[in-house]
């Protein structure tokens, strides 16, 4: 995947994840509708391609006003991810050299490659992890759960002793997967539908259509490194 | 510019913890009174989850689930006002139990007045604990600005 192509699909699947989230303010009101209604415009020009880089540097500033509107992000994680995508995106169209572009948009793989990493270091060395006990919480008593019949899983401490050590392998290992271009669509796959799960069980669905934008990224670098 | 560079570093740079350890979680709950100065009785979480989702429910919700995120939202606004970032948050979460007071159907015109609080579960070795840690004061959900 070449360089340009891999922008390209990045800034197609961003686009498209900000017209979701977009569209989910459009029934709010002041400042909020405003700006979630700009950020979708802008999205929705970002799909034809026409004029990018501008594109891009409006929607960098339309997010740091979101920032400013909401102290922080809206919605933790997929926000701070959608950010940095944008960021990275943006400065490759910006940049005034191929090698400066390359910088930028692998400096959001190594980022993507690191959110499984330390996500997954930081749960194995917490023994609540290692035991099942943590994911049983998660489904207790966190705000996540998206029904009742979902919260019932915390009384499945087999399986979640099972999910949590998937979890954190799956994670950890990650990096290995960028040895083959075959084992990191494999692994792609996998956290991809890590994500989904995530979505269905836990009603994160930004991450899901976040995490996915930067997947070209990491596909182009692996590329770029490791192909013959 | 501080203020913005604060707001974007965790952005640009990342910790990824994400889950590293499971911290007591926030509710908000509500009241209707029919008084500023009434004592609740009688509490309602705020937008409580369903018992089940139909799968065509979880597919509709990966396009759309603005509830569902706006609730996201209040968790991290409850933290953040529990870690004293008070008057942002207050007014956020207000302002959302206020428009969903205004919501209801038949919204009961005899008890004008709402207050919201936070309660944060949390395991104390096999079960769990509930514990208030704020209450607002009352206001008028019939009056002012809400989302």
């Amino acid at each position: 995947m070449t360089l340009d192509l891999a922008l390209r699909v990045s800034e197609i699947m961003l686009a498209l994840a900000f017209i979701l989230q977009g569209l989910e303010h459009i029934g709010a009101r002041g400042r909020e509708r405003t700006l979630y209604l700009t950020r979708t415009g802008l999205a929705a020009i970002l799909l034809t391609g026409f004029l990018s880089p501008l594109i891009c540097l409006m929607l960098w500033i339309n997010a740091l006003l979101l920032l400013h509107r909401f102290q922080g992000p809206y919605n933790g994680g997929s926000d701070r991810m959608g950010l940095l995508i944008l960021t990275c995106i943006t400065a490759a169209n910006v940049a005034p050299t191929e090698r400066l572009q390359e910088y930028a948009f692998g400096y959001l793989a190594m980022q993507l490659a690191l959110s499984y990493i330390v996500s997954g270091w930081v749960k194995i060395v917490n023994p609540a992890w290692r035991s099942g006990q943590a994911l049983q919480d998660v489904f207790l008593y966190s705000a996540y759960p998206v029904s009742g019949e979902v919260r019932a899983l915390a009384a499945r401490p087999a399986l979640l002793l099972i999910a949590a050590w998937a979890v954190m392998l799956l994670e950890l290992l990650f990096p290995l997967a960028l040895a083959t271009q075959a084992t990191l669509a494999v692994a792609l796959v996998a956290t991809g539908l890590f994500h989904l799960s995530n979505a269905v069980l836990f009603g994160l669905n930004r991450f899901f259509w976040i995490w996915l934008a930067a997947y070209p990224s990491i596909i182009w670098l692996q590329q770029r490194l490791f192909a013959g | 510019m501080l203020r913005t560079l604060s707001l974007l570093a965790p952005a640009l740079a990342p910790s990824w913890r994400f889950f590293d350890e499971i911290a007591p979680s926030p509710r908000v709950e509500y009241t209707l009174l029919p008084t500023g100065d009434a004592a609740p009785t009688q509490w309602r979480e705020f937008r409580p989850r369903p018992d089940r989702l139909s799968l065509r429910a979880m597919i509709r919700r990966l396009f759309w689930n603005p509830h569902w995120n706006e609730g996201l939202f209040l968790v991290s606004c409850s933290e953040r006002l529990i870690d004293g970032k008070v008057d942002f948050s207050r007014r956020e979460i207000m302002d959302r139990v206020v428009a969903e007071v205004r919501s209801i159907a038949n919204p009961p015109e005899h008890l004008p007045y709402v207050r919201f609080r936070l309660t944060f579960l949390y395991r104390q070795n096999q079960t769990v604990e509930k514990h208030v840690l704020y209450v607002s004061d009352a206001e008028n959900w019939r009056e002012g600005a809400a989302q």
